[in-house]
């Protein structure tokens, strides 16, 4: 809150704050809440996928930052630092809840014949019917679900990059992996995405041989 | 010029050239088997497809109450330092 006959001032920075909540600074917290809180919301979301989950794991990742803001190195990106706060609160309510269920990737991957061509081609263009509001909506609700049963590895980064839209150094950063391995885990999952997405929408009978 | 399979156009190439960082030349062997590849042409469109429905993801609405939740939540746990 800005004191009364005062000129509004530049934003605090992100370290600002975090100089602020390690001295007991609690304007400096609900700052941080106001900054912070659709962003934690909208990941804890994406591997939850229930409202009610992702506003419980969203309060327990600030109690954290709360009280282990001490720990933050200042050297380091925040945002990153409170980002894998908010992922390991989501993944330890989503482990709780549904434990053990991801898929392996290597199932959904296109397959190629020996001589290198796509062993069985689609034959009709299913991204057609993308164009109808309501199937889009409800293709991109199965979308969400075949990402919330991949691995971590690949599930954060399709989160972060395709549907965040995070950029990715702050991705790479975060997951604390390289560009080319983010990259990688990034296709793989598209594919893996896309893949589920052609045999939901084609039906099981043409689906192609897996 | 490289005669690329649908193989290594999908497995290998189709990331780099999304993201515009193939270089030139791989760019157009890249481009030419997709001319000459129906099936690859309707991968690429459902690959397309697919990335940007998955920027419809994110949630709706944020609760209108959430930043109050949290900060309420927060303060009724926390120990002063």
């Amino acid at each position: 809150m800005k004191p009364d006959g005062v000129a509004a001032q530049a934003e605090p920075s992100d370290l600002d704050l975090v100089r602020g909540i390690k001295s007991g600074d609690e304007d400096a917290f609900e700052q941080m809440v106001q900054r912070y809180h659709a962003r934690v919301y909208s990941l804890s979301y994406g591997v939850l996928r229930n409202a009610e989950d992702a506003e419980e794991a969203t309060q327990d990742s600030f109690l954290t930052l709360y009280r282990k803001i001490g720990t933050f190195d200042e050297s380091k990106k925040f945002f990153s630092w409170f980002y894998r706060v908010a992922l390991n609160q989501a993944y330890s309510r989503a482990r709780r809840r549904k434990p053990g269920t991801a898929v392996s990737i290597d199932d959904f991957l296109p397959k190629f014949a020996s001589d290198g061509h796509i062993a069985s081609p689609e034959l009709t263009d299913w991204t057609t019917s993308v164009e109808d509001g309501v199937i889009a909506r409800e293709l991109a609700q199965k979308a969400g679900d075949f990402i919330a049963d991949l691995p971590p590895a690949y599930r954060d980064v399709i989160w972060m990059y395709d549907v965040e839209e995070m950029a990715t150094a702050d991705i790479a950063e975060t997951l604390e992996i390289s560009i080319p391995a983010l990259k990688s885990r990034l296709h793989r999952a598209r594919l893996y995405v896309r893949q589920r997405l052609s045999e939901v929408s084609r039906g099981p009978a043409q689906a192609e041989a897996r | 010029m490289t005669d690329w399979t649908c193989r290594q156009v999908i497995l290998d190439l189709l990331g780099e050239y999304e993201d515009g960082t193939m270089a030139a030349p791989e760019r157009a062997d890249f481009e030419r088997h997709i001319e000459m590849c129906p099936p690859c042409v309707r991968f690429l469109t459902s690959y397309r497809a697919t990335g940007k429905m998955l920027k419809s993801l994110k949630p709706e609405e944020i609760p209108s109450d959430l930043a109050q939740s949290v900060l309420a939540f927060v303060r009724a746990r926390a120990r002063k330092p």
